[in-house]
């Protein structure tokens, strides 16, 4: 199956479907959605509220199984996983950017941003090193002892940016990043994803605004789980 | 990656201060209760384990029959010991105790009174573990006018342990030697004494007589397998020994005497069982009873259920709170195993925390609950042995079972499920958690009605009417030390203004003094109409001073010098032997080698009103009263303003008669009330328990209505955005747990009903009924605290400013 497209291919879905039950509804949230993503890509999914969006990305990050249709990751068909094996690929190659931010509020900012380390089993002095080497790049190196609480919405969202990706993961998918964040702060973080992806890392955001959607490579727009169209961003 | 746990979940718990707090002191609390209560229990059962060979030892009872009565008795007839030690080859050895009573010891000048006095077989140390300081175990007791003191006592009255060799006086004039120092007899022992007089000093000690018993009569079986063995041949040894005494002075056979329904038989009781399980005549000391150490265990176990569900629900109900950052890390690559392990040591950590405190706490409360329960536990080396395994076991299971929850339930969610916090919606859905509530507040009405059941029956216990009057009632102990001066002693006190009347004999309704008798209805001593009851000696002045009221005849009078040969029953006795007038006759053998010769008839003078001697558990027996002079003690009534002055004009009589003996009195009322001391204590460890139980059951309440309204802030914010009052907020709140507390009401009452009935009230003679109100009463008390306790929440969240509530999601 692999190997057929030109650029190295990470994700390929195929007729993709999830459903969500109500005793009395039954609402389609993907109905055979088809999409490809090749590695290094910048990819914004647009659409309005309750199109399928945050669903795709679920399911793309693996949080979350489709009801049916194929979802290929970097070559392995992963739509049947059982969820330890979700976790163990997840954690090796997917970063996580949410709109709230997600920060645990007991742990401080350099304990937030080392979690991810600990459950891939990194060695301690290691931990410290890419800790501070990640919080140092996203320039809050002078907030590593504070709670998530004592930091402004930007400071926050950056803290997550670290944690996504301090284990250095091939992709990083982001949830409105600066749906929380004013204009300024949502500039900064677009720069940051930028930054990243230009180093390599393949980045998919759910976002609604097209000013953020401009820094993608790629829209994807959806509508009542259907892909309906796609922009190439020149 | 279990230092992060831990720093995650210390954290955790410090951001939430009042609901750790909550949490660990409502644990801590029941724990350390449960601690105490199982001192208790297991102190009540370390009653003379400390005995080496406490599993081959055994008590001799007897039990006799005598045509409808019947008596069983600690104590068992004067040569039953050595001839159990010469007669049986597996009997390795016996040995006899009998209570001396009170003497005064002379120290110095004075002469104090002492209670612990026993004689004892030489054989004692050999039987008991009773460790020798200084003497020789095997001798010490072999003479006669020997005593073994213990520490307590050598340092009473010599200030030195080294006092073998020397000399006791006891009573003013009989020279003991010391021949042996022992360590104090353990608390934990059925019999506590100071004194042990050697047994030759006592001549009824060498007495041959199988018809009588008086000796508590303890063996030391080879192997504990024996008692069987033994307990079997006891109906062969009594016919081979006492068959001839009886012939001669009952003037009939064993076979005959069984044949005509009645017996006289002897088992074994292990020594072990004796501090719990045996009330009879002739105990050497008062011993407690299974009851309430059923009843004790059974509320250190509520109470510690209560206090393990409590936990349970608070932390389960705040786990619900950390539905999202369990889906942060699920998102981060934490697997379920380690979600898992992360909750369980989180709360075991609690747990943990909670149970050194409430060892810290128990520590603490140790002194006053020693006092409430007149105790002296204490937690030493040897208990700690127990101790601390049990405590690290309990906070292992307590916390793995309240961890459980969170880790195992919120760990399997999906993790894009727990991270929208799906799971946080259902308070009121939590069946689980309701079935807990109810089980709880179950268990505290249980304990409230419990707790008005034995409040109400001990208080019946200390007004009913007991057929005397024990208010204003001096009693003068011992007037025996005057000697003949008794007499003048009564005489004189008689005439003191102030003095209404007394009565000098020891036999009272309230003391220890017993005795009892054999009466029969025709000259040919027929068990078949025989009468087995108490047979006190009173005079003349015993009715009218003690209050007691005659339903019948008269009371004896001086004036009638055949009331030497009269006699005074009461109720009990009356209807026993069928009589209802006076002028009836009664028979009563002297004794001596033929019996049948010796008979004295006396005449029935009067019926007295049942009055209660015994405890009120049991009921009241039959006395028969004769006109005897018994120096054991002179009741005085009294009734003036300035007792002491009538209290110092009384000692001065005493001095005069007697300058070197003490005077030793007491009141009737407070012997009376001594004789429930520890019903009484009892029933304060029973409320102190019960309002610990509710504390707790309480604190678990209150955390939980906070959490319930926190849950459920968001519609509290929507529902005063479109105009709910605060009361109506309150209302709807408070609505939950008050149906559950009714649940819990009519799920409580009629189990608390039936068991206090079944097990505690079938415990007394004299009891009460348990009335309606009580368990209105209980259900109302319950109602009313849940209430205050969900209120105090309730009100809280409804007034919070709707714009506050609706941002929090």
């Amino acid at each position: 199956m692999a190997g057929m497209i030109q650029e190295a291919q990470m994700i390929k879905i195929t007729n993709l479907e999830k459903f969500y039950r109500t005793e009395e509804v039954e609402t389609i949230a993907l109905n055979k959605l088809s999409i490809e993503i090749a590695t290094g890509e910048f990819v914004a999914i647009m659409g309005p509220s309750g199109c399928g969006k945050s669903t795709l990305l679920n399911i793309l990050g693996m949080l979350d199984d489709p009801d049916a249709g194929s979802y290929v990751f970097n070559d392995i068909e992963v739509a049947h996983f059982t969820e330890r094996k979700r976790a163990d690929l997840r954690k090796h190659n997917i970063g996580f950017v949410f709109q709230s931010f997600n920060l645990i509020d007991e742990l401080t900012v350099f304990e937030n941003v080392e979690l991810p380390l600990i459950y891939t089993g990194v060695a301690s002095a290691e931990r410290v090193k890419r800790v501070e080497e990640v919080l140092d790049k996203m320039q809050i190196m002078h907030r590593r002892n504070h709670y998530p609480q004592q930091l402004s919405g930007g400071q926050q969202q950056r803290v997550a940016i670290a944690r996504a990706v301090v284990n250095k993961p091939k992709l990083i998918l982001a949830d409105e990043p600066t749906g929380n964040l004013d204009s300024s702060n949502g500039n900064d973080v677009m720069e940051l994803l930028t930054d990243l992806n230009e180093q390599g890392t393949t980045i998919i955001m759910v976002t609604h605004s097209e000013h953020d959607a401009r820094y993608s490579h790629r829209i994807i727009r959806l509508l009542d789980g259907q892909s309906v169209m796609e922009n190439i961003m020149v | 990656m279990i230092k992060n746990y831990i720093k995650t979940a210390f954290r955790g718990l410090q951001k939430n201060k009042g609901f750790t707090a909550i949490n660990i002191l409502g644990l801590a609390l029941g724990l350390a209760t449960c601690l105490l209560i199982v001192l208790y229990v297991i102190d009540e059962l370390s009653y003379d384990r400390y005995n080496t060979k406490s599993s081959r030892i055994y008590r001799v009872n007897e039990d006799l029959k005598l045509g409808d009565n019947s008596v069983q008795y600690a104590v068992c007839m004067p040569p039953l010991a050595k001839t159990l030690k010469a007669e049986y080859p597996y009997v390795e050895n016996a040995v006899r105790l009998k209570n001396a009573g009170s003497w005064h010891v002379k120290k110095g000048n004075s002469n104090i009174l002492e209670n612990r006095v026993v004689y004892a077989d030489p054989s004692l140390f050999d039987v008991f573990t009773l460790p020798m300081i200084s003497g020789n175990p095997s001798s010490a007791l072999a003479e006669p006018n020997s005593v073994v003191i213990t520490e307590t006592a050598a340092k009473k009255y010599f200030n030195s342990i080294n006092v073998v060799g020397k000399t006791l006086v006891l009573n003013d004039n009989t020279p003991f030697k010391v021949t042996g120092v022992i360590r104090d007899v353990p608390k934990q022992s059925h019999f506590n004494f100071d004194f042990f007089l050697s047994m030759p000093t006592w001549p009824d000690s060498r007495s041959n007589e199988w018809l009588r018993s008086d000796y508590n009569t303890y063996v030391l079986l080879k192997a504990p397998s024996d008692a069987k063995k033994l307990e079997a041949s006891f109906p062969e040894l009594l016919k081979k020994f006492s068959g001839a005494q009886m012939q001669a002075q009952l003037n009939m056979s064993i076979d005959a005497f069984e044949k005509s329904g009645s017996f006289f038989r002897m088992n074994l009781i292990p020594l072990t069982d004796i501090h719990l399980k045996s009330s009879l005549s002739g105990e050497l000391g008062p011993n407690g009873t299974t009851q309430y150490i059923y009843i004790f265990s059974a509320i250190a176990i509520f109470i510690l259920l209560i206090a393990c569900v409590n936990f349970m629900n608070l932390s389960t109900a705040r786990s619900s709170n950390r539905a999202r950052e369990v889906g942060v890390r699920k998102v981060l690559g934490s697997d379920r195993k380690q979600l898992i392990a992360q909750f369980l040591t989180e709360s075991v950590l609690v747990t943990f925390v909670a149970t050194l405190l409430a060892f810290i706490t128990a520590l603490f409360l140790l002194p006053l609950f020693n006092q409430l329960s007149g105790k002296e536990l204490e937690i030493n080396r040897q208990s700690l042995v127990w101790i601390v395994p049990a405590l690290l076991f309990i906070s292992l299971f307590v916390g793995a079972i309240a961890g459980s929850y969170p880790a195992f339930y919120l760990s399997a969610f999906q993790p894009v499920d727990v991270l929208k916090g799906k799971l946080a919606t259902g308070f009121k859905g939590s069946r689980l958690r309701s079935f807990l509530v109810v089980f709880q507040f179950s268990i505290s009405i249980f304990l409230i009605i419990g707790t008005l059941v034995i409040y109400n029956q001990l208080n019946y216990i200390q007004t009913k009417n007991l057929g005397y009057n024990r208010n204003q009632v001096l009693i003068v102990q011992n007037v025996f030390e005057l000697n003949k001066q008794a007499k003048i002693f009564k005489q004189e006190v008689k005439e003191i203004p102030g003095v209404i009347n007394a009565t000098m004999t020891g036999f009272l309704p309230t003391s220890n003094w017993k005795s009892t008798a054999i009466y029969y209805k025709d000259a040919t001593l027929d068990q078949k109409k025989s009468l087995f009851p108490q047979s006190w000696e009173i005079d003349e002045d015993y009715v009218k001073t003690l209050g007691m009221k005659m339903v019948a005849g008269r009371s004896f009078s001086k004036d009638m010098p055949t009331d030497s040969a009269g006699i005074i029953l009461n109720e009990s006795a009356a209807r026993f032997l069928g009589f209802n007038d006076v002028n009836k006759i009664l028979y009563k053998s002297q004794g001596g080698k033929n019996t049948l010769d010796n008979v004295k008839k006396y005449h029935v003078v009067g019926i007295v009103k049942d009055f209660n001697f015994n405890s009120l558990r049991e009921s009241i027996g039959p006395v028969v009263m004769t006109l005897a002079e018994n120096t054991g003690a002179l009741s005085i009534r009294v009734d003036t303003k300035n007792l002491p002055a009538l209290l110092s004009q009384i000692k001065n009589k005493w001095k005069e008669l007697s300058p070197n003996v003490q005077i030793d009195y007491s009141f009737m009322d407070q012997e009376f009330d001594a004789s429930y001391r520890t019903e009484q204590r009892t029933g304060q460890i029973f409320i102190v328990f019960t309002s610990l139980a509710i504390l707790i059951a309480c604190l678990g309440l209150f955390g939980l209505a906070a959490y319930a309204a926190e849950q459920r802030t968001k519609e509290i914010g929507i529902r005063k955005v479109l105009g709910a009052s605060v009361s109506a907020i309150a209302g709807m709140l408070s609505k939950d747990f008050i149906k559950l507390v009714f649940i819990s009401i009519l799920i409580a009452t009629p189990l608390a009903w039936y068991f206090m009935n079944k097990w505690f009230l079938q415990g007394f003679a004299y009891r009460i009924n348990i009335q309606w109100w009580v368990l209105v009463l209980a259900g109302l008390a319950a109602l009313f605290i849940a209430v205050i306790t969900i209120s105090f929440q309730s009100i809280k969240a409804a007034i919070a400013n709707p714009v506050e509530s609706l941002k929090t999601e």
